[in-house]
């Protein structure tokens, strides 16, 4: 066997590794965005669960709060039936603007804060409320190295043999989402 | 160090890690090299001996770190129902971090303090004193968690054991020439260099390795103190919770009532009192200085 066979075969070798690794990782990325996805999915469906014993109890001291109250039932409704992924964006950021508002008119309403169905699910809520925002910025930190993967050379050569593309970040319109993760009632 | 944020500061731990335990790698070389110098080629079986006796005495405590670590300090593993608002807490962190699930443990003391360990993420498990329970609010016990996450998910038990294990056989090392210079002197004298100079100078650095070995591992150690507060960051995006946090830990004056060296290291806050361990000693960095770290986070999100 001539040495340049042995060369161009070692090349070869290398460039069929280099290829498997790639391929794997851009599917493994794949993957990891898809699980982070079912993980806010999960936490969306925790929050709708809490909303209906949250409208009762606001609703038995603060009924004319009629407004807060509908736009939460209204929000809910429609993130439920929410199948794509801009639909649950949008249905998302909907029902975490909603929640605010009746929050903030539960603020005026003293004998509800008091109140023991109140309280116990004033941790619920935060911790849901954290959850979800986690679970959305560990999935756009997901998107994020897979987006870096797919634009970036030479991981990029491998996109459409993995059948792997950039993905899209997970945007919820909310003004105040920067600090979402500390709520408090 | 101008306008930190948290990959910056984790990409340069990271860095400062890898830079001593490269450092730990030379003295080992040197302790070697020194010994060789002395003893001639007689000294060599004496080496892995030395690695052998670290290696076994380290590895135990590592690899059973979880529930060595639960009798050495007295925490107690508990469940969802006995603290439902911590177990939320560490359940956010795990979603912000990709982490599963640690064991969660409590240990009954006033002072506010907490500490993680285990030998992988799967064996984890983070304790917090009852102390720390009461005095922090939601807000500053989640930047405690994401500390303590991120000591797991940075596999800070195995880089202190390692750094341990190197340090504890560098000390056995130089601890059995002394004995052997003692008793029998140097064995070979036919073929070994008799440089005088060679031999003070071997000697010194047996004597001053140990030493030097002890100061890498702190060194390593608030390191990785300084890359859990960035990765903290990084999991929570709230540099605030964790810093209005340590700033409860640096007024608080008591201290974890066991002040054993053996586990000082594992905890958020030294147990050990400041005033009596040197700087170059201290297995964190100074409080006010991760502080002012975590401020000027605060001001540079991204």
């Amino acid at each position: 066997m001539s040495t340049t066979l042995i060369i161009v075969l070692a090349a070869l070798a290398i460039i069929v590794l280099y290829t498997i690794s790639s391929y794997n990782r851009l599917i493994r990325l794949n993957i990891s965005v898809d699980e982070a996805f079912s993980q806010i999915e999960v936490q969306l469906k925790r929050r709708s669960d809490l909303i209906p014993n949250l409208v009762e109890t606001v609703k038995g001291y603060a009924a004319h709060e009629k407004s807060a109250l509908e736009n939460v039932v209204a929000a809910r409704a429609k993130a439920t039936t929410a199948t794509t992924f801009t639909d649950v964006a949008a249905a998302d950021g909907a029902v975490t603007q909603a929640l605010r508002g009746l929050l903030a008119v539960s603020e005026a309403y003293p004998d509800l804060k008091a109140s023991a169905n109140f309280l116990s699910l004033q941790e619920e809520l935060s911790t849901t409320e954290n959850k979800v925002s986690f679970a959305r910025q560990f999935y756009n930190e997901n998107v994020r190295s897979l987006n870096q993967a797919v634009k970036t050379f030479p991981s990029s050569l491998f996109t459409s043999l993995a059948r792997v593309a950039a993905r899209e970040f997970y945007i919820v319109d909310d003004p105040q989402n920067r600090q979402a993760p500390n709520v408090k009632f | 160090m101008s306008a930190p944020n948290f990959r910056a500061l984790q990409a340069s731990n990271q860095r400062k890690t890898f830079g001593l335990l490269a450092g730990m790698a030379v003295l080992v070389t040197v302790v070697v090299y020194a010994a060789l110098t002395y003893f001639g080629r007689g000294g060599i079986g004496i080496i892995p001996v030395a690695v052998t006796i670290s290696l076994i005495s380290v590895w135990g405590s590592y690899y059973s770190s979880d529930k060595l670590v639960l009798t050495m300090t007295g925490a107690k593993q508990i469940s969802y129902d006995d603290n439902p608002k911590l177990f939320n807490l560490v359940q956010e962190v795990c979603i912000a971090s990709g982490l599963p699930m640690p064991k969660v443990a409590i240990v009954s003391d006033t002072a506010p303090n907490a500490f993680a360990t285990g030998r992988d993420e799967k064996h984890a498990l983070i304790a917090f004193t009852t102390g720390i329970l009461d005095v922090m609010d939601r807000n500053e016990l989640q930047g405690v968690i994401a500390h303590e996450m991120a000591h797991v998910a940075n596999r800070d038990t195995l880089v202190s054991a390692i750094a341990a294990t190197t340090a504890g056989a560098i000390a056995l090392l130089s601890d059995f020439i002394m004995r052997m210079m003692w008793f029998g002197g140097r064995r070979d004298n036919r073929d070994n260099n008799s440089n005088p100079l060679a031999l003070v100078a071997s000697i010194l650095v047996l004597i001053l390795a140990p030493l030097a070995a002890l100061l890498l591992k702190s060194a390593i150690s608030r390191k990785r103190e300084a890359l859990a507060d960035a990765t903290a960051v990084a999991f929570t995006r709230n540099p605030s919770g964790l810093r209005s946090a340590l700033e409860v830990l640096a007024r608080d004056t008591t201290v974890v009532h066991q002040r054993s060296t053996a586990v000082a290291h594992i905890w958020i806050e030294s147990p050990l009192d400041g005033t009596s361990v040197s700087r170059l000693f201290a297995t964190h960095p100074p409080i006010q200085e991760r502080i002012a770290t975590l401020r000027a986070m605060e001001s540079n999100p991204e």
